[in-house]
């Protein structure tokens, strides 16, 4: 590949992690710089409202809580103490708010123990219907699963965090993030396969 | 791996690791590439998180949420990435088909990421790594009879094409007629009066800013998320831009600048130019040569830098192999 340097380092340098970017970007938000925040802003903005519209299903109520997660930033960022991403944490405060938002709704509560109880990480009879899903087909059945399978899956594939990761915003260890993604994608499959069988 | 003996394939975290575009282990990646079994469920979940990535994709600009700005402490923040951005790797997959099976490491500027996200929005796995030295040829995932070379073109006699690796190693590579070649890149030169092209960018006024421009047949690997296609002819071109005459015999100004993707699909050897970056997918022979039966060429947007591509396709067929070296085409070729 070309180098012209001649020396084999690395030409450009991007940052592996963008962990210190974002903590330092936080402690400029502490020390109230508009700027930071605006960067921090458009860092994760989008992100933190996919992932909300994801398991909430409401445009309006997601945007509420972005701006209300995003004002917590502001005022609470100097908390930040670099023990996680700045992105689980700023979606760690976007569950908190939501689920502060959701309390008085009742939300179905699934039991964890239900949820790890469908691994099935292997090829079922369920797989043959997302072997044969295009993928409007797949994002039109995630609207339909339950919530925390939802935000399970929205957690893992549309915010970038790791299973550690994953597991320290939704507090749960890392087997059970596993379990419960698993059972996610085996819902996901039997919406498939009735939608299938309806046609 | 799954360091459960009774099974010999992957775990569940690999292969989630593997839908997310998280790094999974040389021996789970040799695995992968080699088990039917493994691939099927990687598949699997694939769909599943290009599910999920595409309800992200359409949702709205975090920009425009309503009240954002009416917080005083907010009111500065500016309009959003069009794209989400992630720091550490960038693996976006949307579209099912093409760009599922491209699987791109690309070492640039981060000056570069935003387009290059745009379009790993639609390309498969778009990673960000600093990798300069690679073996002469190395594996393809998804087809054994394979063998990937990069480098930058060194020579071009005929349809023999030599590419020097990072190792600054030369590697013969023949082509046929037969091979796939493309060209991609801020080739504006190429949009020439009377030549058939897709435009895709955004209008206002009437006018397209054209963030991507393909030369000549359309190719449907070119397909970005959000941006709308429109066919036609070019014609007034011009370094600035040209006017895009329609079927219908509309005319529209279209405007290009140095940001805009220019993708010829279909090219042939004889117009690719030393210096560019190459990456050939082909059977290698006894003597060490390559015989191509794709080469991407990429012009890149900020000269000099060092693009590591990690390719895997979905089977050894031309079409496998075509959307597979067209993926890279596209993701690699873009720039800010």
């Amino acid at each position: 590949m070309s180098d012209p340097r001649g020396d084999g380092a690395p030409i450009f340098t991007v940052s592996p992690e963008g962990a210190c970017d974002d903590a330092a970007l936080l402690r400029r938000i502490g020390q109230g710089d508009e700027d930071a925040m605006a960067s921090f802003y458009r860092e994760h903005g989008r992100v933190v409202l996919a992932q909300i519209l994801l398991v909430t299903g409401e445009r309006v109520l997601a945007e509420e809580v972005v701006q209300d997660t995003m004002l917590a930033v502001w005022r609470g960022a100097g908390s930040f103490r670099g023990e996680s991403s700045a992105r689980s944490w700023v979606i760690a405060i976007a569950r908190r708010q939501t689920r502060d938002r959701l309390r008085g709704r009742r939300l179905r509560v699934v039991n964890d123990a239900f949820l790890a109880d469908q691994p099935s990480p292997g090829p079922g009879p369920e797989a043959t219907a997302l072997d044969r899903a295009e993928l409007a087909e797949v994002k039109g059945a995630i609207r339909e699963l339950a919530l925390p399978h939802r935000e399970v899956l929205g957690l893992a594939f549309g915010s970038g965090l790791s299973l550690p990761e994953v597991a320290g915003v939704l507090e749960i260890p890392v087997g059970t993030v596993k379990s419960r993604l698993a059972a996610a994608r085996t819902a996901l499959s039997r919406i498939l396969d009735e939608k299938g069988q309806d046609r | 791996m799954n360091a459960d003996i009774r099974s010999p394939h992957l775990d569940l975290g690999d292969l989630i690791a593997e839908a997310a575009g998280q790094p999974i282990g040389d021996r789970a990646q040799e695995h992968l590439a080699a088990c039917e079994h493994c691939q099927l469920e990687a598949n699997r979940w694939n769909l599943v998180a290009d599910g999920v990535r595409g309800l992200a994709a359409a949702a709205p600009e975090a920009a425009a949420v309503p009240g954002v700005a009416a917080v005083p402490e907010v009111a500065a923040v500016p309009e959003a990435a069009a794209v989400p951005t992630r720091p550490r790797r960038i693996a976006q997959r949307v579209a099912k088909g093409p760009w599922r099976r491209a699987m791109l490491v690309a070492g640039s500027v981060a000056a570069a990421l935003v387009l290059l996200v745009g379009i790993g929005a639609v390309t498969g796995y778009v990673h960000i790594s600093r990798n300069s030295t690679e073996a002469a040829l190395t594996a393809v995932t998804g087809c054994t009879q394979l063998e990937q070379a990069d480098g930058t073109l060194a020579q071009v006699t005929g349809n023999s094409l030599v590419i020097k690796v990072a190792s600054g190693q030369p590697v013969t590579v023949t082509t046929t007629a037969t091979t796939f070649v493309t060209m991609s890149g801020p080739l504006l030169s190429d949009i020439t009066d009377g030549a058939s092209v897709d435009v895709r960018g955004s209008s206002s006024g009437g006018t397209i800013a054209a963030a991507i421009v393909t030369v000549g047949q359309p190719f449907g690997a070119v397909n970005p998320a959000g941006l709308v296609p429109i066919q036609g002819t070019v014609s007034d071109a011009s370094t600035a831009g040209f006017t895009l005459v329609t079927p219908t015999g509309t005319r529209i100004p279209v405007t290009t600048s140095g940001d805009t993707l220019v993708v010829v699909p279909h090219a042939s050897p004889g117009q690719l130019q030393a210096g560019t970056s190459i990456f050939v997918l082909g059977q290698a022979g006894p003597d060490g040569t390559l015989s191509a039966r794709g080469v991407a060429a990429i012009t890149q947007f900020q000269s000099g830098a060092t693009l590591h591509v990690s390719t895997s396709v979905r089977d050894c067929s031309p079409a496998s192999i075509t959307e597979a070296i067209g993926a890279i085409g596209a993701a690699t070729g873009s720039g800010g």
